[in-house]
Parts: C-alpha cells; sequence; structure tokens
C-alpha cells in the first residue's frame, strides 16, 4: 500500500473551533488515521513534526511573527488547506480592520505597555491566502465536519475536492425552507457560497455569509431585492462586516 | 367516467388513520411549516391540511429526491457495485391537481426510450390521493394552464363538499385501498353536482392569470428568442436557482461520488441541480456554455414553454407560482413573462431549435449502473495524452458505431463521457483516448493494465454510415477531434469497407507539432487507395523538430486539389474544439459543398447520456441522446450550437 500522506494541523488567530470540528469526529477519527498519519495536532496531541505533506491552516493572521510562521508552514507543506472562515476569508478577525491597528490596541488593553512586546504587534488581519498561495479551502464558521471529510477524502483519493460556487438558497430551498425574506428578516444566503447544507436559515436563523461572499453585495441586482424588501445598503453591509469586511467576492475557480 | 364515492370528514379521518397504521406503507401528506405548507410524514391524520395553497416545494421530492443514493460500492474490490434501488411503498395525501399534471409530465421524461429505474420504481411504489384546491396561492396561475383541475393521473381524489368529502376512483390500486380502510358510499347526483360548485367556488379565487393561451407559448417564444425581454429581467437575477429548486416541471440533476473517510465504500449521490447557475455547463476542458446570465435566465422559458413543447407536445409549466413566490427579485413568474410577450408576433416553425431524431441505443440494465471492464493496453500518445483498450468482462463486443461515446466511471472518482477512438469492430475491446484535464482523466492516468473501470455505452448518436457511402470524404478535425474521427477514418479505410467510399481526404490541425496524435497511423493511412491526408500545426516553436505545414486548419483547404472533388458527391466531416467549426464550415461552403452534407460532432457536459439531467441541452436538444453527431444543415438552425 502507497505510505499514507502526513497531515499537520496549525492554528492562528481564531477560537479553535474548526479544530474541535475534526476532533468531535469522534470514533471516525479512527478512520481519517486509517487514511492519514497526524503529525502534528496542537489541540488533540502533544507530539509535533516538521515533516508533512498537508498543512491544515486554520485562523487568520495578524501579525508580522505569523506571516513568518505561515511561510515556513506553507514551505515545508505539498499541500496547504486553509481550515474555516477565519483562515478561508478573515472571518470575524477582520471586523476590526474597519479601524487603525492602535486604536484597537488601546481599546483591548488600555494603558498596558505593548507596544514594544511582538506578540502584541498587529497590523490588519489577513486571510491566509493573502500571505500564501492555499491550494484548497474547507470554509464555515464552524467547517461542516461532511465537507472536512470531502476535502480529505478526495486528498486522499488524488482528486480535486468539488466545493460549490452557487448559493446557500440552493441547499435552502432543497430543505424546504421558508425563506427569510418571506419571514421578514433577511439573510446573505443569495450571495454566499453554499456547502454548509443551508445550517443558519434550516434552523431559522439568517445566513451571515461565513462561507464567503460569491456575489458582492454592490451588484446592482442585490440591491434590487433590497429595495423590494425596504432594506437599505447599510443593512446589508451591517451584516457582511460579520465575517466578510472588505473582502471581494470569492474567484470563480477557487 | 370515474366511479364517484362519498365519506363523512370523520370517515375520512378514520381511513387516514388506518393507512397511517399500516406498516406496508409510509404515508406523507402535507403539513403546515409556520406560514407555509410542506409534504412530510404524517402521524395522525389531523395533522393533515387539505386546504393548504401551495407547498414549499413539489411533490417530484419523493420521485426525483434532493439527494438520492444511487448506488453503493466497495471500493476495497475492484469493481462491486450495488443498484441502490429498495424503494419503501407510499401514499401521498393532499396532491393537487397540477402537481398531478406535473408528474404526468415527468413521467414522459423519465419513462421515455430510456427508462430511469431509479424514478419507475418510485413511480409503481407510490399511491396519490390528490386533494382539489380550496384556496389559491397569490401567484398561482393554474387557472390559466388548465391545471387546476384533472380527471386522471391520480389514485384517489379528495373533494370537499362543504359537509363531505367525494372521493374519485382513478385507479383499481386507489379502489382497493378505499375498499380495504374506508367506510364510503356511492355518490348521489347532488354530490357530482357539488364538486362543480366547489370547483367553480376555487376559480374565482385566481388573483393571477396570463393573458397568453399555453398553446401559443411555443410560437410566440421562437418568435421572440433575440427580444430585449431576456436580457432586461435577467438583469435583476441574482443566479440562486431558486425558480428551478421550487419548481414541479424542473427536473435536472448532478450525480456525486462521496466515499467514506477510510475509503473502504463509498456512493454515487444524485442531486437537484439548476440551469441557473453558472456551472451547470461547465465541461471537463473548462469551458462554458450559455455563459451570459440572459441565456441561462432564458433557457429555463424556452425549455419549459418551446423545448419540452417540441419534443413531448406539452407546455412544461403548469401555473403552481411556486417560482414566483422563492423569486427574490421576482423575474421568474412564467405569467408574468408570457404576459408580457402577449402582443408580440408568433413563428410558425415552432419546432425551430428542435431536431427529431431516433436514437438506437440498446436497453441499458439500469440507467446510470456501469458495467465492469478492465484495462487492457494503455499506449502513451503524449504528455497529456493517453490511449486506452478496454474490454467489457462479459466478453461482449461494445457494438458501437463511429461517433458515439462511453461514460466512463471510477468508483469515488466519478464518471466522465469519452468518445470512442477505435473503429467498430467484433473484437471484444475497444479503445478510448484521453487528456488529462480533470479528476476522472487524471486518474485514468494513473491507471495500470489489469485495472477495472465501469463502462456506460455506447451511447448517442454516431455518424450514420450509409450517408456517407457512395461519396468523396472530407474529413477535417482539431486538436482531440481526431479522437472520435479516428473511429470513423479506420472504418472508412478498413480493406472490407474502402470500396463503399470513393475519395478519401483527412485534414488534421494540431497546436504543436508535440501535440500531433496518430502520427504513424496517419502514414498508414497515406498509403490507402485515393487517400490524401494532410496535417498541419497552428505554432512551432523553436527547438521543435517540424518541417510540415504551419497554419491554422483553414490553410490546408486550398491545397487540397478540389478539382478532383465534385462537392455536390462530397461529405465533410468536422470535429473539433467550438472555436473550429465556424472558420471551417465557411471553407467548406466556399467549396460548394452543400450543408446537408456536412456532419459536425459536438462537445457538451454529458453527464448522464441518457437525455435526462439536462447539462448538454443546446437548445431543444439533447447533445448525448440526439447527438453528439449532427448534419450541419440541421443543427445550425440552433443559436446556442456554435455559440
Amino acid at each position: 500500500m502507497k505510505q499514507k500522506p502526513r497531515v499537520a494541523i496549525f492554528d492562528f488567530a481564531d477560537c479553535e473551533g474548526c479544530e474541535l470540528e475534526i476532533a468531535d469526529l469522534e470514533e471516525e477519527i479512527l478512520s481519517l488515521l486509517e487514511i492519514v498519519d497526524i503529525v502534528s495536532f496542537r489541540e488533540v496531541m502533544k507530539e509535533h513534526s516538521d515533516s508533512y505533506d498537508i498543512a491544515i491552516v486554520e485562523g487568520s493572521i495578524m501579525r508580522p511573527m505569523d506571516e513568518k510562521r505561515l511561510r515556513d508552514i506553507r514551505s515545508k507543506a505539498k499541500i496547504l488547506v486553509a481550515l474555516g472562515a477565519c483562515a478561508t476569508i478573515g472571518g470575524v478577525n477582520k471586523i476590526r480592520n474597519q479601524w487603525m491597528h492602535d486604536e484597537v490596541v488601546r481599546a483591548v488593553y488600555g494603558d498596558a505597555p505593548v507596544q514594544r512586546n511582538e506578540l502584541f504587534n498587529v497590523s490588519k488581519t489577513k486571510a491566509i491566502n493573502e500571505v500564501v498561495p492555499v491550494d484548497y479551502y474547507i470554509h464555515g464558521c464552524p467547517i461542516d465536519r461532511d465537507e472536512f471529510k470531502h476535502v480529505i477524502t478526495a486528498l486522499a483519493l488524488g482528486k480535486k475536492p468539488e466545493i460549490p460556487r452557487y448559493p446557500v438558497c440552493v441547499e435552502c430551498k432543497k430543505n424546504e425552507n421558508i425563506c427569510q425574506f418571506e419571514l421578514g428578516a433577511y439573510c446573505l444566503g443569495p450571495i454566499t457560497r453554499a456547502g454548509c447544507k443551508a445550517i443558519c436559515p434550516t434552523h431559522n436563523s439568517p445566513c451571515e455569509g461565513c462561507r464567503g461572499l460569491i456575489k458582492k453585495a454592490e451588484t446592482e441586482c442585490v440591491w434590487q431585492v433590497l429595495e423590494r424588501y425596504n432594506l437599505s445598503y447599510e443593512d446589508i453591509r451591517r451584516r457582511c462586516t460579520m465575517y466578510n469586511y472588505g473582502n471581494e467576492e470569492c474567484q470563480v475557480d477557487e | 367516467m370515474n366511479q364517484i364515492k362519498t365519506i363523512s370528514k370523520k370517515d375520512l379521518n378514520n381511513f387516514i388513520n388506518k393507512l397511517i397504521l399500516d406498516k406496508n406503507y409510509e404515508v406523507v401528506g402535507v403539513k403546515s411549516k409556520s406560514k407555509r405548507y410542506v409534504f412530510d410524514i404524517l402521524e395522525d391524520a389531523s395533522e393533515l391540511c387539505l386546504d393548504h395553497d401551495v407547498t414549499i416545494i413539489p411533490p417530484k421530492k419523493y420521485f426525483l429526491p434532493q439527494y438520492e443514493k444511487l448506488m453503493e460500492y466497495n471500493l476495497e474490490k475492484q469493481f462491486e457495485v450495488k443498484p441502490n434501488i429498495e424503494i419503501k411503498p407510499r401514499i401521498i395525501i393532499g396532491i393537487h391537481p397540477y402537481d398531478v399534471i406535473a408528474l404526468e409530465q415527468m413521467d414522459k421524461v423519465y419513462l421515455d426510450s430510456q427508462k430511469d429505474d431509479f424514478y419507475k420504481k418510485r413511480r409503481e411504489n407510490t399511491l396519490l390521493i390528490a386533494s382539489d384546491i380550496q384556496n389559491v396561492s397569490d401567484r398561482s396561475f393554474a387557472a390559466s394552464m388548465h391545471t387546476n383541475t384533472t380527471d386522471k393521473g391520480f389514485d384517489l381524489l379528495l373533494t370537499d363538499i362543504e359537509d363531505k368529502y367525494t372521493v374519485t376512483i382513478g385507479s383499481e390500486k386507489g379502489k382497493n385501498l378505499l375498499e380495504k380502510y374506508a367506510k364510503t358510499e356511492n355518490a348521489k347526483e347532488v354530490d357530482i353536482k357539488n364538486i362543480d360548485k366547489t370547483r367553480k367556488k376555487t376559480l374565482n379565487k385566481y388573483k393571477k392569470k396570463v393573458n397568453l393561451p399555453k398553446e401559443d407559448w411555443p410560437s410566440v417564444l421562437v418568435a421572440n428568442y433575440d427580444s430585449g425581454v431576456w436580457e432586461e429581467r435577467s438583469d435583476k437575477c441574482i443566479e440562486c436557482s431558486s425558480c428551478t429548486m421550487v419548481c414541479p416541471t424542473c427536473y435536472c440533476y448532478d450525480v456525486k461520488d462521496e466515499v467514506s473517510l477510510n475509503l473502504k465504500t463509498g456512493s454515487r449521490i444524485r442531486t437537484w441541480d439548476g440551469c441557473l447557475l453558472r456551472d451547470f455547463t461547465k465541461i471537463g476542458s473548462g469551458e462554458f456554455f450559455r455563459e451570459e446570465r440572459k441565456e441561462r435566465y432564458r433557457h429555463r422559458f424556452f425549455r419549459k414553454g418551446n423545448y419540452l413543447p417540441a419534443r413531448y407536445g406539452f407546455v412544461a409549466c403548469v401555473g403552481c407560482g411556486r417560482c414566483g413566490i422563492a423569486c427574490l427579485p421576482d423575474i421568474a413568474d412564467p405569467s408574468d413573462v408570457m404576459s408580457s410577450l402577449a402582443h408580440h408576433r408568433k413563428s410558425d416553425d415552432t419546432a425551430r431549435f428542435f431536431i427529431k431524431q431516433e436514437t438506437k441505443v440498446a436497453e441499458t440494465n439500469t440507467i446510470h449502473i456501469p458495467r465492469k471492464a478492465t484495462i487492457k493496453r494503455i499506449e502513451k500518445l503524449t504528455d497529456a495524452e493517453k490511449l486506452f483498450e478496454i474490454e467489457l468482462d462479459d466478453k461482449k463486443p461494445l457494438g458501437h458505431k463511429p461517433g458515439q461515446f462511453v461514460e466512463v466511471s471510477i468508483f469515488g472518482i466519478g464518471e466522465a463521457p469519452f468518445g470512442l477512438t477505435s473503429s467498430p469492430s467484433d473484437s471484444p475491446t475497444f479503445e478510448i483516448a484521453v487528456r488529462k484535464v480533470g479528476n476522472v482523466t487524471s486518474k485514468l492516468h494513473e491507471m495500470s493494465v489489469g485495472d477495472k473501470i465501469g463502462i456506460r455505452g455506447p451511447l448517442g448518436n454516431g455518424f450514420d454510415i450509409e450517408k456517407l457511402e457512395n461519396k468523396n470524404l472530407l474529413l477535417t478535425s482539431g486538436g482531440i477531434g481526431i479522437y472520435p474521427m479516428r473511429s470513423l477514418i479506420n472504418y472508412v479505410l478498413d480493406k472490407k469497407n474502402r470500396k463503399k467510399f470513393k475519395q478519401i481526404i483527412i485534414l488534421y490541425g494540431a497546436k504543436r507539432p508535440k501535440e500531433i496524435l496518430f502520427l504513424n497511423e496517419m502514414e498508414e493511412w497515406k498509403k490507402c487507395d485515393d487517400t490524401t491526408c494532410k496535417l498541419t500545426v497552428d505554432r512551432c516553436e523553436q527547438g521543435e523538430c517540424w518541417s510540415g505545414d504551419i497554419g491554422l486548419i483553414t490553410t490546408l483547404f486550398p491545397k487540397i486539389r478540389v478539382d478532383k472533388l465534385d462537392s455536390k458527391n462530397t461529405i465533410a466531416v468536422v470535429v473539433g474544439p467550438p472555436i473550429m467549426y465556424k472558420f471551417v464550415i465557411k471553407s467548406l461552403q466556399t467549396m460548394g459543398i452543400p450543408d446537408e452534407n456536412i456532419f459536425v460532432s459536438l462537445e457538451r457536459r454529458m453527464k448522464c447520456g441518457v437525455g435526462k439531467c439536462g447539462h448538454c441541452q443546446i437548445n431543444g436538444i439533447y447533445v448525448c441522446k440526439e447527438g453528439p453527431v449532427f448534419n450541419y444543415k440541421e443543427i445550425k438552425a440552433l443559436p446556442e450550437a456554435f455559440e
């Protein structure tokens, strides 16, 4: 049998929830270990190796020291996979890109003397593809476990994972949900990448766009819809801020 | 005339509760979900709503589920596949007449020449207890479509006549069910009159109507193919395909492989797809068709109002109004679109976008289930291309014609179409050539002799050899168009067949010298009687060894001896990349070859291969079924063919 690919899982600025989704595979972890060797996974094991084929990277990039570490990971990995919204699109960490970073530091740490400390040397939040090339993406906040399995099995079989390039509405309709717009709420589903099985609208919560926008909120057709439902551009902008502050729409052939 | 019974409201409740208790069936019915309605499992008769206006999605989900496991396979064994076709009998209660009619239409599509066994089994195992409409959705225009009532297509039909229900018996199965579980009486004349009264009362509740009779949809659409209305309306389209998801007459689907995390087992899943989505037409090499939003938007209306009517004789819109509710910018409602075209001109040629062709495909075992085959020989053609000789494990010859194709399956990876590149023979093996571009092709390139793959086919319409007989043949191919052309060339040059054809001219263009395929065979072809073979490359870079012609394929035409060619007695065959056709066909026309003497083979995303999934559609035709080989005179009338 072919040697199993060696997988290392790393995290940057994030809540580690996506790693937890992997840990939460529970007995299926054993199946995962049948097809890959996990050589580094700080959240669940103490061993670490610098020799790996696939690096799965969670979290956004905030500091020069993070960029350096990420470049080092990239140089060691044959395949780099971005895990979760913080890594794929910057996610909630990008909310603070609305302000200057010294304002942010002051708001959080007050007058504490952190200026000279490398750990606090934060700049604009970046998704990992703003620092290094990314081969594959596992979107979402948190990720969908089935999609994680799909990507991992695809890589193990040597095939390109199939990640949808259509909006959440497709999956939402298949789930027979009443449209959030019809219920008087509004939702980023029509402009957000599917693949989450429309989990939020299915549980009666509007889509917040955590899997990235596939159409800009500024697009004429989106405005037309907002107008029809008496919503303003400010409404949709505010909602996009949660995960997609400053983001362009995702590329077609990601 | 249907037999009609009456049942009291209490007895109807009892009847339904008895059905629910019968463990042979799963009983589903219309239930309320917040402000709307859905079809869902009934646990008690009290949950059933018969006064609903419309459900969020139609009952098509019970016949073509949102996600359906078609087969399961074992990846540890080289080829072990099991169709997943066990389907539990089901009773659907509360289905409205327009949805019954939509299902009858779906039967035409799914149970035509190539039956969908999964659909068929579901249909056979399902009883429909329909109900007449009492409340009308604001967006429904079923009355304009004459789909608000029906006298067939159901097993039983319930009509609320104030103090009780009438039950119209539509089938033997329905009758038996009623006799087994329900206390009914024969309907009296007054009861039957009351059915009409109920229906008339409902008729007055329609707010929406279409100002264009449905009989006129096909002719008005044809005349307005280039109307500005498509662009104007589609400018607002957010491309979510909600309109197709909720539509009872949209049946397009995609097929995907999913494997278990330990890579031991897997399954092939079919799921709804939508023609409004950009990736719908994307093929392996990365090309899109109907790339503009307005083209995709127009396609949906033409499919309903022109393409399916031309093929089956019915307008594939039943006026349920679901798309009108689901569409956020409110541009999807056919009643609005068709009404806006009501005063436009009509065309006499309503079937202009359709080509009727008999598909001579052998009955397959089960649609989508591949046959086991073995790779017998692999030959490297170029850095990116390999030739595979394949044998079906039942040792039967494939029985194909030049121009036909097969679907090749690799479990866990997927399925992709390949034109057959060997000529028909009695040999149990056949050949395909594969350029490495996507998942299936890359995996094939990694495989070895002896490996097992799945084969479906031969599929589609190949070259009509009889039309080629006693004619000069001008065979032009570009790039990997030589793959299917080789099948035809080797057939006509075969000693057994050669005398049936006159002069043969073979023209072939590749991008670069290193991409030329079958160069050795070309030398053999040249040696045949009365056969000319010319070759060109688009460009030749420094250091590449090439002493032949350089230039596009069209530069070869002046170099062939036209005087020898009697153009009316010449058949031209063209196979190449989409860009090539326009230019080559112009050259052929300059030479005086009539359009009906030109045959082309077109490439589209052929997924199901049996005219169901919708991906390969060019206007009203399915490339996988009516093609991939077409007569140019017929196909040129289809604007999407050479877009």
